[in-house]
């Protein structure tokens, strides 16, 4: 009897939780069915009376309802908490901006700028440094130009205004200045790569800068060959635009290489097989390249012979257009927002 | 160089088309910038025949022929040109027809003649300059037949870059008909075609000629005694148009022809303008003058080589001809030069004037010393062909010939600067195709190459390295994996530095921009820098590129401006090297901008003080503690007097640089109102304590006790002459303090602070902390002039 009582208030009182949906409707429903002098209580303490048999099931039995209808009230408590509405005051509208400054962006120069050092460190290179206002031994005399010699016609040169003695200096026309530099200081083998800022005494216009950004690529050891730079150029290309890339060489002239190319890598766009871009021929010029002249190694303070190796260069800034789809070069040097947030 | 396919195909025999050239050339040669059809600019322009001539019932100066244009086509024009004559072969251009330069022919009544087409003169047609008559053809020029392909104007040019190092080889037909030749494992035929005898013989009428310079090391001067004024064959004219240069008369189109055929650049004397005492090739004498063929007048230099009579300049040797030496229409005798001169001399001569002529061009690349008596017999050959004159007479004076070069080559090397296996015979091959004399060295794998005149680029071993390789192709060089020792790579500290430095500022909401190293008077003057630490451009493009930077401000307050523009608040940096003009030399030093610009709604200390915050953030992120001095007016006057400081780091006291309000002036130009804030850093000396190490120092495990402290006193004291008494007073118990508040009255202002107090061995007592809280505040109270605020 007393069993199936306390099996129907269960059921009644669990239904009633249901309908609860304040703290007062709560706490009602606590005193009717788990207070003092409910029903269910009542008869819990009435077991006593009962037959030891029968006052072992219903004991039992009902402290196991009353667990249970304490912990359904405690999960009733926290769903009427979770839709009690708060005053106006207390909300906080999470829709409004946040305050104080969102992230920075680096140029796009220095994007493409990690992302190589990245791939040559990973290689095995080192990355170095050399000043951008540079002496003219380093920046020609040293790369066998000879003084009044039309191979300095091929990069227009700003000249500094000031000469101390007879030393003149200029904003360095190639990252190849700090080729001798370099070697002044370490001794072969060794391979590293020279990011920086270069100028030209250029007109400008949407393709053409004074003022760009030059990546130098210098391997010197005893048996360094064209075959080394191609792979070595090709691995590049290939992490860099993550797919597979040729490099094809085509004879050209620098005075400080020997043999000397330029060096075209296949077309991104459309790998090789000809479309606007590349003008159909699948290629695409990216630049010079060469073994170093001897004379170079010699300006370095090394004996004829004694050294062989590769330098390249390539245009950084020409990369980042083709990478980003940059169509204005002066966008680089302008200083907008508009352009720089992009990136 | 621009190239006649047709030209360039006869010289070299290939069979090529013009296409599948350029492409030959760009894998093994030179760079073709382009390949086109040749742009002639006619149509509809044929040959014809005057049948007859007769006067124009209304003109004077007209004449009515009647000219058949093919086979049943005759037509009326009416002409006015005074050499037409019945029987003459002529070019018709037919109603419909263009010409260079944009004229349409339509038919047309001339004083009532009705005229169906135009009899052309030379320069009509785009050809010569001669315009006194029209163009008569040889007889045999066949009648009806389309005038472009008759005179060979049908032709496709390519654009070859010929680099310095290969000018005095291949920039000329011959030249380049050699390398193609070559590439073809072949041999040029114009080199083994035989040509008719031509006689030079010696004469005493040829002006004599003396050398007074090492720096010609030949001249030959040709006379020609009966020279006929005229025009040159069509064929002849047509090649010069189609390689970029004007016909002109016979004369002077045979020295241009025979410098695009040869490389030589030829010059033409008119004879009886040069004195008895004959030619002298001597250095000029300074300030003396000379009138050029183009008419200027330069004052010359003792570095210019001159051609002279016995008492003036004639011509700027390599460079230009004398106006007054030069050939007219009244020429009678013409004296031909084809000299040598050093490049260098000329290569300074050309820059000093700014006159790079096509003959320029070829002596400073060097021109082939070993080619002037080949160039005078085509040169005597060509004036007999042309109908210019017979009989020439030569005068040679030549230093001697220069011992050849010999290069020995190790297949060792050769194999091993290329990377791949190149036999012996081969590269023999090679060599011979490129027309170098090579042996094989008795007993060992090697060659002996002598090399002619013509490569002067061929000095070394490696020289021969590039020309067998690029014989052979460097597509058959197969890619080769460097083979390193694993070891890490050297780290350059400072890039490394730049780049934590660079993402750091990113990262805390700085946006990176670049500038130009190049600033003019305006930047210089408007944030007032110092000039005479600017470094100077000699040769500026424009005058935005008079200085170099000798600090970020100027390019930073462009990007600010810009911005200003679209943007309420922005932060900026830019990270860069400047210069300065110093004693021992150009000085150069990176530092690193930045700009925080608004928002307008925040007063002004609260947005100096998230700018400061940001710096403060940022130098300890590279741990560098740093002092903000405050620094008296006019110190750096693009700062706003009052509002900007020096920082200087505890570490060593080494100045780091400044920061501040941008001054009225400059924040009044942006326009909008809004305050803008900059600062430049020194990058060494923020990356000095970077590269530091971290040692860890042991901190105390005692409590700290707490108390608050609130000073006022006079407005004139800063923050930071408290924090000097805290740290001085405070000593050793005081661990820490923080500002909360500052307050500000009319006459007085209070700091609010925590004061934080400590030891490293015990807790402290309640006397001890008043002991030394009572320290400060008599301190503040003798230092100051700052009490307790109750």
């Amino acid at each position: 009897m007393t069993l199936d009582r306390l099996k129907a208030i269960k059921e009644e009182a669990l239904a009633a939780l249901a309908q609860a949906t304040d703290d007062g409707g709560l706490r009602a429903w606590e005193n009717t069915y788990l207070g003092r002098k409910s029903e269910f209580n009542t008869l819990l303490r009435g077991v006593k009376e009962l037959s030891p048999e029968e006052r072992k099931v219903v004991g039992s039995t009902g402290n196991a309802i009353k667990q249970e209808l304490i912990q359904s009230a405690e999960a009733a408590q926290s769903r009427i908490a979770s839709v009690v509405v708060q005053s106006v005051s207390d909300v906080i509208d999470v829709t409004l901006p946040g305050t104080g400054t969102g992230a920075g962006h680096l140029h796009p120069i220095t994007r493409i700028e990690h992302e190589i050092e990245d791939i040559f460190v990973s290689m095995g290179f080192s990355v170095a440094d050399g000043p951008e206002i540079e002496s003219e031994w380093y920046n020609f005399d040293a790369l066998n130009f000879p003084p009044d010699h039309p191979a300095r016609d091929m990069q227009d040169a700003f000249w500094l205004g000031e000469t101390w003695g007879k030393k003149k200096y200029l904003p360095r026309t190639h990252t190849s200045s700090v080729q001798v530099r370099y070697m002044e200081r370490h001794k072969p083998p060794f391979q590293i790569i020279i990011p920086g800022r270069i100028f030209r005494n250029e007109a400008t216009d949407a393709s053409h800068e004074h003022t760009f950004h030059q990546f130098e690529c210098l391997v010197v050891g005893s048996d360094v060959s064209v075959a080394n730079f191609k792979s070595v150029a090709e691995t590049f290309f290939t992490a860099f635009f993550k797919k597979a890339t040729s490099v094809r060489l085509r004879p050209s002239f620098f005075p400080f290489t020997e043999p000397s190319f330029e060096f075209d890598i296949s077309c991104q766009l459309c790998d090789g097989k000809g479309c606007p871009v590349c003008k159909g021929t699948g290629w695409l010029e990216i630049g010079g390249a060469g073994m170093v002249h001897q004379h170079v190694l010699e300006a370095a303070g090394f004996k004829r012979g004694q050294y062989q190796g590769f330098a390249w260069g390539f245009g950084l800034t020409r990369l980042a257009m083709m990478k980003y789809k940059i169509s204005d070069i002066r966008l680089l040097m302008s200083g907008d927002l508009r352009f720089i947030r992009q990136f | 160089m621009i190239f006649s396919y047709h030209w360039l195909k006869e010289l070299s025999g290939t069979k090529k088309s013009p296409e599948r050239l350029a492409e030959m050339l760009m894998a093994h040669s030179f760079e073709v910038e382009s390949v086109a059809q040749y742009e002639h600019g006619l149509s509809s322009v044929v040959i014809g025949k005057v049948l007859t001539v007769e006067k124009h019932p209304g003109a004077d100066r007209l004449r009515v022929a009647s000219v058949l244009t093919g086979k049943k086509d005759t037509r009326t024009i009416v002409c006015g040109a005074p050499n037409l004559a019945a029987g003459q072969k002529v070019v018709v251009a037919l109603p419909g027809a263009h010409l260079p330069g944009g004229i349409d022919i339509k038919e047309a009544e001339l004083r009532g003649v009705k005229s169906s087409g135009m009899i052309c003169s030379s320069k009509e047609l785009g050809l010569g300059s001669d315009h006194t008559g029209i163009l008569v053809l040889p007889s045999d020029a066949p009648v009806g037949k389309d005038f472009v392909h008759y005179a060979g104007l049908e032709d496709t040019v390519l654009d070859v870059k010929v680099l310095p190092d290969r000018s005095c080889d291949a920039l000329s037909y011959q030249g380049l008909a050699r390398e193609i030749a070559a590439l073809e494992g072949g041999v040029a035929p114009f080199l083994t075609s035989v040509k008719k005898p031509v006689r030079l013989r010696k004469s005493t009428k040829v002006p004599k000629v003396s050398i007074k310079t090492d720096r010609s090391r030949r001249y030959m001067a040709l006379l020609l005694d009966h020279a006929v004024m005229k025009s040159s064959p069509l064929a002849v004219q047509a090649r010069l148009v189609i390689s970029g240069l004007r016909p002109m008369n016979a004369l002077v189109d045979l020295t241009n022809y025979l410098m695009l055929e040869t490389g030589q650049p030829v010059h033409a004397f008119d004879a009886d303008a040069i004195p008895a005492g004959g030619i002298v090739v001597r250095l000029a004498k300074s300030r003396e003058r000379l009138l050029l063929l183009d008419g200027t007048t330069l004052a010359l230099s003792k570095d210019d080589i001159v051609i002279a009579d016995t008492k003036k300049p004639l011509a700027l040797a390599g460079v230009m001809g004398g106006k007054h030496s030069g050939i007219t229409d009244k020429t009678k005798r013409v004296v031909f030069e084809i000299a040598s001169f050093d490049a260098k001399s000329i290569r300074r001569t050309e820059k000093r004037y700014r006159m790079l002529t096509d003959a320029a061009y070829r002596y400073e690349r060097g021109i082939d010393t070993e080619r002037p008596g080949e160039v005078a017999m085509l040169l005597a050959q060509y004036a007999d062909d042309w109908g210019i004159g017979q009989g020439m007479a030569v005068r040679d004076v030549a230093s001697k010939a220069e011992k050849p070069v010999v290069i020995i080559l190790e297949q060792t090397k050769l194999e091993n600067l290329l990377g791949t296996k190149i036999p012996l015979f081969q590269a023999v091959q090679y060599c011979s195709w490129l027309g170098l004399s090579v042996k094989k060295v008795p007993n060992r794998p090697a060659l002996k190459v002598i090399v002619p005149a013509r490569r002067p680029d061929l000095r070394e071993p490696e020289d021969l390295i590039e020309e067998i390789g690029r014989l052979s192709g460097y597509h058959h060089i197969v890619p080769q994996p460097l083979s390193l020792p694993a070891v890490p790579p050297a780290r350059d500290l400072d890039k490394a530095f730049e780049r934590t430095l660079k993402s750091t500022l990113a990262a805390m909401g700085f946006d990176e921009v670049m500038s130009y190293s190049f600033y003019g008077e305006k930047s210089l003057s408007q944030v007032d820098l110092p000039k005479a630490e600017h470094l100077t451009i000699a040769n500026p493009m424009n005058p935005d590129q008079a200085y170099l930077r000798s600090s970020l401000f100027p390019g930073l307050y462009r990007a600010l401006a810009t911005n200003a523009k679209y943007f309420t608040h922005f932060s900026l940096f830019e990270f860069g090297s400047v210069h300065r003009n110093e004693k021992t030399g150009p000085y150069e030093e990176k530092k690193v901008g930045l700009v925080m610009f608004g928002p307008a709604e925040d007063s002004d200390t609260a947005v100096f003080l998230r700018f400061k915050a940001r710096l403060d953030a940022l130098f300890g992120s590279v741990r560098t503690n740093v002092v903000w001095n405050e620094m008296a007016a006019g110190s750096f006057p693009a700062f706003r007097p009052g509002r900007v400081a020096h920082l200087t780091t505890t570490n060593d006291g080494s100045s780091l640089g400044f920061a501040g309000e941008i001054n009225h002036e400059l924040s009044r130009r942006l326009g909008s109102g809004t305050k803008a804030y900059f600062a430049e850093l020194s990058v060494s000396v923020l990356s000095n304590h970077a590269k530091e190490e971290v040692i860890y120092r042991d901190f105390s495990r005692f409590p700290l006790a707490h108390r608050d402290i609130s000073l006022i006193g006079p407005k004139s004291v800063s923050y930071n002459d408290i924090e000097i008494v805290l740290a001085e007073s405070g000593k050793p118990l005081l661990v820490a303090h923080e500002l909360f508040d500052v307050f500000e009255t009319e006459t007085e202002k209070s700091f609010a602070l925590h004061l934080s107090f400590g030891s490293a061995d015990r807790t402290l007592s309640g006397e001890e902390m008043d002991e030394a809280f009572g320290r400060i505040v008599e301190a503040a109270q003798e230092r100051l002039g700052f009490r307790l605020k109750m």
